[in-house]
C-alpha cells in the first residue's frame, strides 16, 4: 500500500488550526503532508516569511490510522506569480526559499505558465564553472526538443532570463475561475519529463458550486493535454472540515478524468515523486534529474562539494 | 463521454460459485479451506433457530487464542529453530514497495498488477529449503539482508496450530518481544423477521419465480451481516436494497460471528459441525458460513497473490443445505488472482 500525501495544507498564524488539520489528516490515513505557505506578489512588497517550525507544532507527531508510524511533516512554499519579475525570488541563492522543502509557482498568465517549463536546460548549465556549454546544452537539448533557436541568438539575455527560471516542484492550476488560456502540448510534455508535478486542489470546490464547475472543466481540460500524468490531487484546507480521506479523493480524481490507477496514483506516487525531486533540489545543486522519476542517487549527492554553486555571472 | 463511461465502471471483483455436495469424494471444500490462511472474520447465520447448541457454542468459544507481538523482527523467523519448532514446511512470502525491496536486496519478482509503474514487488523465501541448507550462501544473503542490510520489524499476528505433543509454545519462545496472548472477538445475535430467499439446491442460477441464484443470495448476505434494513423504503438514506424474490419470512435467525485471526483447521472443523447441524430434522432450510480474510493479506489461497485497490477483500462463503448439498461462494476484489 503506498503511503498518502496532502501536499497543501494552508499555514495561517493559528498553530492550533494547524494542528487540528494535521491531527484530522493522520486520523484519515494520510502518512505525509505539507504545510503551505502562500506569497502572492502582486500585492506591496511580500516577504517570504520563514517557514512553520515543526517541532514548535507538535512535541509528538500523531500518529497515522492504519499504521504505526507518525505522520511527516513537510513545509511548502507556493508563488503566486503574475509577472515575470516575481520569478526573481526563486534564485536558487535565496536563503529564505531553501529552507522550504516543496516549492511550487502558481502561474497566473499564459505565457508563465508554458514559458517556465522550457527552459531548464540553461538552468542547469549555468551552475557549472566549465564553459563552453554551449555544445553541452545542444546536445540535451536535442533529446529534449526544446526551443534551441531562441538560446542560440540572445546569450545574455537567455542567461538572466534563465536565473528567474524556474526551479520548482509543482504547478498549480487554478480552480476558482474559469481558465484563463488553454494548455499546450510541447511545454507541458517537457514539464512532466523533468519530473513537474501538476497540482489540483479540491476544497475550494467544497465550498462553492460554481467553483466546483470550473474545477472539473479545468481538471478536463489539463488531462486532455496530459494524459493523466504528474497529477497531484490536494486539499487546499484552512480548516480540518475541509479535508477528505485519501480514497475519496481518488474517487474525485476519477470525475477529474483521469484512470482508477493515475487517480490513486495521484494522491500517492505521484506526491512522492514530487518530494523526492525536492529532495533533488534541496541537497544537489547543478544536477537536475531528467528521468520521469526522480530517484537522487545518494553517492551523488554526497561528492558534489558545496563550491560547485556558481554565481550568475560565471 | 470517456469519462461518464469511466464512471459507470466499478472496480474489477470476481465471484466464484459452485455447487456439490459433502459427501461426494471429489469435493474440494477441505482443501479450499484449509488453504485460505488468513482468516479474520468467521460469521455464520442459521434461519429458524434461536439458540446455539452445545457443540457449537463449545466450538465457536474455543476458536483458539492468537498472539500480538510488537516489533519482531523479520530475521526472527528464518531462523532453524523457528522453522523446526513452528513452520516446518512453509514459505516466507513478502510484499514489499520499490523502496524497501531496493534496499533489502534480496531477489523477487514485481508483483502482477503493477501497471506502468511497478510499485510493488513479491518476495518468495522458501523455508524448508533453508532450513536443510544452512551453511548454504543463499542463507547468508538472506540473514545478512535482514539483519544488517535492511532490519524490518514488523508488528505480527501469530497463530499456530499445534499438533503433537511439543511442549514449547509461543509465548515463552517471544518471551523477549511484547508477546500478547488474545482471545476472538465473539459476536451472537437473534435477528426477528427476517427475510430470507428461498434456495433450492440444485439450482445454482436460481430460478425465475422459484428460487434465488447464488450470486443474489451473496448479496442479500452481505446486506444481513451489516445490518441494513431489506425493505427497500424509497425514503431510506443509506439503502434502497430489497430481499431477492420470492422470499419467505423467518421468525428468527442466529447470526454469529467470529473476529480474530482464525487458523483454517479450526473453521474446517466448524464447517463440520454444521453439516451435523442436519442430522436431526430442523425448520431450516439451509445455514451459511462465510469466512472473510484479512483485507491486507498478501496472498489469499494458497500462494494466489493478494492485492489491495480500493478495498482488500477476499472471502469465501458455504451455504449448506440439508441434505449435504452446499454451495460455495469466492469472492476477490481487484488485484487478485482468481480463486481456485
Amino acid at each position: 500500500m503506498a503511503a498518502f500525501a496532502d501536499l497543501d495544507l494552508r499555514a495561517s498564524s493559528d498553530l492550533k488550526a494547524l494542528r487540528g488539520m494535521v491531527e484530522t489528516a493522520a486520523h484519515l490515513g494520510y502518512s505525509v503532508v505539507a504545510i503551505n505557505h502562500v506569497v502572492d506578489f502582486k500585492e506591496k512588497k511580500q516577504e517570504i516569511e520563514k517557514p512553520v517550525v515543526v517541532s514548535e507544532l507538535f512535541t509528538t507527531l500523531p500518529i497515522v490510522q492504519g499504521k504505526s508510524r507518525p505522520i511527516k511533516i513537510l513545509t511548502r512554499l507556493t508563488i503566486i506569480v503574475t509577472d515575470p519579475s516575481h520569478c526573481n525570488v526563486l534564485r536558487a541563492t535565496s536563503s529564505r526559499v531553501r529552507l522550504y522543502d516543496i516549492i511550487a509557482v502558481f502561474p497566473k498568465t499564459e505565457k508563465l505558465f508554458h514559458e517556465h517549463n522550457q527552459y531548464f536546460i540553461i538552468l542547469m548549465e549555468r551552475n557549472t564553472t566549465n564553459h563552453p556549454w554551449i555544445p553541452g546544452m545542444l546536445l540535451v537539448a536535442s533529446f529534449i526538443k526544446c526551443k534551441m533557436i531562441a538560446v542560440l541568438k540572445d546569450f545574455v539575455s537567455i542567461k538572466e532570463v534563465a536565473c528567474t527560471h524556474l526551479d520548482v516542484d509543482l504547478v498549480c492550476v487554478t480552480v476558482t475561475e474559469k481558465l484563463p488560456f488553454y494548455f499546450k502540448r510541447p511545454p507541458v510534455n517537457v514539464a512532466i519529463d523533468r519530473g513537474l508535478g501538476f497540482e489540483l486542489v479540491y476544497s475550494p470546490a467544497i465550498k462553492d458550486s460554481t467553483i466546483r464547475r470550473y474545477t472539473i472543466s479545468n481538471a478536463l481540460n489539463l488531462m486532455q493535454i496530459c494524459k493523466g500524468k504528474n497529477i497531484i490531487i490536494s486539499s487546499a484546507a484552512e480548516r480540518p472540515l475541509e479535508i477528505r480521506g485519501p480514497y475519496d479523493v481518488a474517487n474525485l480524481g476519477l470525475l477529474f478524468g483521469l484512470s482508477e490507477s493515475d487517480a490513486k496514483a495521484a494522491v500517492s506516487i505521484n506526491c512522492r515523486a514530487a518530494l523526492l525531486h525536492g529532495e533533488t533540489r534541496r541537497t544537489a545543486f547543478g544536477i537536475i534529474s531528467t528521468v520521469k522519476k526522480p530517484r537522487p542517487s545518494e553517492g551523488d549527492d554526497d561528492s558534489l562539494p558545496a563550491c560547485k554553486k556558481a554565481k550568475c555571472e560565471g | 463521454m470517456a469519462t461518464l463511461r469511466g464512471l459507470l465502471e466499478t472496480p474489477r471483483h470476481l465471484l466464484v460459485c459452485e455447487k456439490s455436495n459433502f459427501g461426494h469424494g471429489k469435493s474440494r471444500h477441505r482443501q479450499l479451506v484449509e488453504t485460505h490462511y488468513h482468516n479474520y472474520k468467521v460469521s455464520f447465520l442459521i434461519p429458524e433457530c434461536g439458540l446455539l447448541s452445545k457443540e457449537l457454542k463449545n466450538l465457536v468459544m474455543e476458536m483458539g487464542p492468537y498472539y500480538f507481538v510488537k516489533n519482531l523482527p523479520l530475521h526472527e523467523l528464518i531462523t532453524p529453530e523457528f522453522i523446526n519448532t513452528f513452520v516446518k514446511k512453509g514459505k516466507l512470502i513478502l510484499s514489499l514497495d520499490k523502496d524497501t525491496y531496493e534496499e533489502t536486496g534480496l531477489q523477487g519478482r514485481p508483483s502482477q498488477y503493477s501497471g506502468r509503474r511497478i510499485m510493488k514487488f513479491i518476495i518468495s523465501i522458501d523455508l524448508m529449503d533453508l532450513s536443510f541448507n544452512l551453511d548454504s550462501k543463499k542463507y547468508e544473503r538472506i540473514c545478512w539482508c535482514l539483519k544488517e542490510k535492511k532490519p524490518l520489524k514488523f508488528d505480527f499476528l501469530l497463530a499456530w496450530h499445534q499438533t503433537g505433543a511439543e511442549e514449547s509454545t509461543m509465548m515463552e519462545y517471544f518471551s523477549k518481544y511484547q508477546i500478547q496472548e488474545r482471545q476472538p472477538k465473539v459476536a451472537m445475535s437473534t435477528l426477528r423477521s427476517l427475510q430470507c430467499p428461498v434456495l433450492q439446491s440444485s439450482t445454482l442460477r436460481g430460478e425465475p419465480e422459484a428460487s434465488c441464484g447464488g450470486p443474489e443470495l451473496f448479496d442479500w448476505l452481505g446486506a444481513v451481516f451489516c445490518d441494513v434494513d431489506l425493505n427497500n423504503e424509497p425514503n431510506s438514506f443509506i439503502s434502497t436494497y430489497c430481499c431477492p424474490q420470492p422470499s419467505t419470512v423467518v421468525a428468527k435467525a442466529f447470526l454469529c460471528t467470529v473476529t480474530g485471526f482464525i487458523l483454517p483447521e479450526k473453521i474446517h472443523v466448524l464447517l463440520e459441525q454444521l453439516c451435523h447441524y442436519f442430522d436431526e430434522p430442523k425448520l431450516a432450510p439451509w445455514v451459511t458460513l462465510s469466512v472473510q480474510g484479512f483485507a491486507d493479506s498478501p496472498v489469499s489461497w494458497r500462494e494466489n497473490e493478494h492485492g489491495f485497490w480500493k478495498g482488500g477483500e477476499h472471502l469465501y462463503n458455504f451455504v449448506i443445505f440439508n441434505n449435504l448439498d452446499y454451495w460455495l461462494q469466492m469472492a476477490v476484489g481487484a488485484n487478485d488472482d482468481c480463486p481456485p
